[in-house]
Formats: C-alpha cells, sequence, structure tokens
C-alpha cells in the first residue's frame, strides 16, 4: 500500500494543485479535565501527546474551498478509527453509518444485524463511519469546520 | 507522538475517471488498513496501538463530474495504561480454628491496564476492622489455575522473583497463607488485606512513567492508580460440648431416699457451644458401681433406644450406656436418660 501512496505522490503533485481546490484538514485534540487546589474542575483541549484508554478526543475537519467555483454537494466523511468509539457530533446535520458506511441515518433509525439473524438498535459503539452533507453549496474562498468526539477504547 | 502525513491528493489535480478510480482505491486501502490494525473486541485497546484518522470530501465539480480530497492523516499512539483490580473471592468468611496454620484466604488479581505489565503482591495481616490479626506466613499463586490452594503443586511467592505477569484483562488466582492465633476467640473475625501494584509504577492517576510502556512509550497512571487491594476475612468456628448430669431418686416406698431398690433416673444434656458443628459426638456413661442398669430404660430425646448393639443410635455395653449422637450443631443439645436401681 505504501508503494502504491508513494506512487501516486510522484504522479499526482496534488499539494501544489490543492491551493486551487478544496483543502480538508484533519486534527484531533484531546480533552483533559485538571482539578486544581480549590477543588475546581477545569477542561481544556490539548494536542495529545499521550493518549490512554479512557481519553476523550475532539475531532476537527476544516476545510476550505480555494476554488474559484463554489463546491456543490460538499460531502464530508470520517472513517471512526478502530480503536475509537464514537461519542457524538459537535457540528449539526450528522449522519451516522453503523454498517461500514453502506447504510446512513441518524442512530435511532439504524440497526445491527445479531449473528442469529435478529436485529437490534444501534447504539454509539456500532458507529463506523460520520457523515456531513451540506445543502449549499461552498462559495469560493468559503470556509467551515465539523467536529465530532470519540472516546480511546 | 503526533505525526501528520499528507496523503495524496487524488482527483484533483487530473479528472480523469481512470486516475480518480485509482485514488479512491488507495484511500479504501488506507481504511483497511486502519481495521487491520486495531483490535477486534478488545475492551481496551492494547498499549502501542496507532489510532490514524483521515476523512474524505467529495463534491461535484463546475463543469461536471466528482472530485474527491483526503485529508493528512493523523496519529495518535496508544500509551499503556497502567490499572489493577484485587478482589477476594471466597465469597464469605474462612472457617477457622484457634491456631491453625496455612488457612488460605483466596483473592483474584487481574490487569486491568492495556500492556503486559508485572505485579507486585504484598498481605497486609494487620489492618483494623477485624477482632484479631492473623499472622500471615506466604503468598501463593495458583500455579496450576484451580482456583483451590494445593501445598506443593502451587508456587510461592517471592518478591522480586516471580511477580506474576499478566496480559491485559488477564487473572491470576493468589492465596494469602497465615497462622490463626491460638487466643482467637469463637466467631471471632481476622482481616488480611492483599494488595497488588504494578511493577512499572503506580501513584496518582495521570502520572507517567516515561518511555515505560510496553512498545517504548509512556506508562500512565490509570483511574485505580496502578495500586488496589481487597480484604478477605477468617472467622473463628470453635466448638466445644458440655455435659450436665442430673439425678432423680425414687424410693420403693415413693420418696426420694437412696436405699436398696431405689431407682435412680440419670439425665445427661450433652449442650454443644460455640459456632461449629461437631462431627461423631459421642457420649459414654459408666453404670455407678452399686447399682445394676434398668434393662430397656435408655433414651435419646426422649425416644428409647434398644439396649442391643444394633442399628439405634445408642446401647447398654455392660458396664455403661453409650449414644453416638453424630453431628450436632453449635448451639444445640441432646438429652439422653437411662435408670439404674440400687442394689
Amino acid at each position: 500500500m505504501r508503494f502504491l501512496l508513494t506512487l501516486l505522490a510522484v504522479t499526482l503533485p496534488g499539494a501544489a494543485l490543492a491551493q486551487s481546490q478544496v483543502a480538508l484538514t484533519s486534527d484531533v485534540l484531546v480533552e483533559r479535565t485538571t482539578t486544581d487546589a480549590s477543588g475546581t474542575a477545569r477542561t481544556s483541549l490539548e494536542a495529545p501527546g499521550i493518549v490512554t484508554p479512557g481519553d476523550k478526543l475532539v475531532f476537527v475537519l476544516s476545510y476550505r474551498n480555494n476554488a474559484a467555483a463554489p463546491a456543490t454537494d460538499f460531502v464530508v466523511t470520517n472513517p471512526i478509527p478502530e480503536s475509537v468509539g464514537y461519542m457524538g457530533s459537535d457540528s449539526a446535520g450528522a449522519v451516522l453509518s453503523v454498517d461500514g458506511g453502506r447504510t446512513w441515518g441518524q442512530l435511532a433509525a439504524l440497526s445491527v444485524r445479531n449473528a442469529d439473524g435478529t436485529s437490534r438498535p444501534a447504539t454509539l459503539a456500532d458507529v463506523t463511519h460520520v457523515r456531513w452533507r451540506m445543502a449549499q453549496p461552498i462559495p469560493a474562498g468559503g470556509r467551515g469546520e465539523l467536529r465530532f468526539r470519540g472516546v480511546v477504547k | 507522538m503526533r505525526e501528520a502525513k499528507l496523503m495524496p491528493a487524488c482527483g484533483f489535480a487530473k479528472r480523469t475517471l481512470r486516475l480518480r478510480s485509482r485514488c479512491v482505491k488507495a484511500v479504501l486501502l488506507a481504511a483497511g488498513a486502519l481495521h487491520a490494525a486495531g483490535p477486534a473486541h478488545a475492551a481496551r485497546t492494547p498499549a502501542g496501538t496507532v489510532i490514524n484518522n483521515s476523512a474524505t470530501a467529495t463534491y461535484d465539480l463546475p463543469g461536471g463530474g466528482q472530485s474527491i480530497v483526503t485529508s493528512n492523516m493523523v496519529s495518535l499512539t496508544v500509551d499503556e495504561l497502567l490499572d489493577v483490580g484485587v478482589a477476594w473471592t471466597d465469597g464469605g468468611d474462612v472457617a477457622t480454628t484457634p491456631g491453625a496454620t496455612n488457612q488460605a484466604l483466596t483473592f483474584r488479581v487481574t490487569n486491568a491496564g492495556n500492556g503486559g505489565e508485572a505485579f507486585r503482591l504484598t498481605a497486609r495481616d494487620n489492618a483494623g476492622g477485624d477482632d484479631f490479626d492473623p499472622a500471615a506466613t506466604s503468598i501463593v499463586l495458583d500455579a496450576n489455575g484451580n482456583g483451590i490452594y494445593d501445598p506443593g503443586l502451587d508456587t510461592v511467592y517471592v518478591a522480586g522473583a516471580n511477580e506474576p505477569v499478566l496480559t491485559p484483562e488477564q487473572s491470576v488466582t493468589v492465596f494469602v497463607l497465615a497462622t490463626i492465633p491460638a487466643g482467637a476467640g469463637d466467631a471471632q473475625r481476622g482481616r488480611i488485606d492483599l494488595v497488588a501494584v504494578a511493577a512499572t509504577g503506580s501513584g496518582a492517576p495521570g502520572t507517567s512513567f516515561a518511555g515505560q510502556g510496553q512498545g517504548g512509550g509512556d506508562a500512565v497512571v490509570g483511574a485505580t492508580g496502578a495500586d488496589a487491594e481487597d480484604d478477605g476475612y477468617y472467622r473463628v468456628a470453635a466448638g466445644s460440648v458440655a455435659f450436665v448430669k442430673s439425678a432423680t431418686v425414687l424410693d420403693p416406698f415413693g420418696g426420694t431416699t437412696n436405699v436398696p431398690g431405689a431407682i435412680i433416673t440419670y439425665r445427661l444434656v450433652a449442650t454443644v457451644a460455640g459456632s461449629r458443628s461437631l462431627a461423631n459426638l459421642r457420649v459414654a456413661d459408666a453404670i455407678p458401681a452399686g447399682t445394676t442398669y434398668r434393662p430397656g430404660t435408655l433414651t435419646l430425646e426422649g425416644g428409647a433406644l434398644s439396649d442391643a448393639a444394633d442399628a439405634d443410635a445408642g446401647e447398654f455395653t455392660g458396664a455403661g450406656i453409650a449414644v453416638r449422637l453424630g453431628t450436632v450443631a453449635g448451639g444445640s443439645a441432646r438429652t439422653i436418660t437411662f435408670q439404674v436401681a440400687i442394689d
């Protein structure tokens, strides 16, 4: 796979061309809560030096349309990493998949098939992908940010 | 720990269908690799696991067709979390007797962290909250994993020499052996705490040990402080039996004078004191000199017993009576009666 990616990178000098298109940046922050001497709890978002199971993560996806034309039917999809439990979206309009991206919907409308053929309502732990579909085109120069939360399993 | 990799910016370089399809394939391959890197259904992510996150965006191009953008990939390494659990598993106080040695309490030590870890064990026998202090003599590891203390088969724990090394979620059964003080009274409880501490380190949650985690990362103390304990209890179950013998005299004239021909009814009450049942309790009483056993007068709890040595619980032996009471529970009593005539 690494070979293939290297090949593509050589074939497509994308970084330079991305300036004239839509750029998408992924960032992950960890939510740390510290309690000071007076007992007041403070929560801060930090760039994670280290993470351990149970750490709360905030995924930040930033996009910017660098093209001269609007980007229509703009859809951002983030597969949830295997070791992360999806905990919810801070950005409106998120739809979820619990089957690897085949079907999408609100969590309450999704179900998971059991081994015995029955099915059960999906839970946050079942979420495999989160997606946002923008109703409005992203105008030239337009930018935005999408956030969702997870926890290190 | 954070690495940012610029993924090839597929799609918007050359918008030919052929190249796009190759890019999609590359993205899918990347997603497949992420799945392979993670555990299937482990409760906690193993130390050293790398979490990679990358998003894709698609949009329609003004001139028709679709473009796919893949974000950079953010990689986080999961460090080792040090956590441990200890549970006393006997299910209730372990019955013992004063002065008994090698009395075992059973505990389970579980690696609640996400990396392989050795645990140091300590038995604390002087904690409060009890009536006497058992003297802990050794800690034994359940080498054959059957959950039962097997003297000679299970391994005696030696601090610094054979700390149990547990994989995440793995448990080991640990026995604490102790001597019960001779002066411990009936129904008194004695407590021993088993303490397990992660060998890498312990302390306030969040304490970090740089470079000491599994896989070369850091080790971080988890919510348990990497130091856990549970208390187990012995309960002394001592039993003792007390006999009370009383006599009623009935003389031939209806009085109570000890004269020849007077009949003495003996009443023996055996009372078991304490919290422990006594097994195979037997009562024997000789016929006093100068008297003669009156055949057919032996009773137990009001019921007649034959004089012959047979299936019932008692007999006349020629010199005295003998009654087998079997197992008598602590706090209960048995009454035996028989009669003799004064010669």
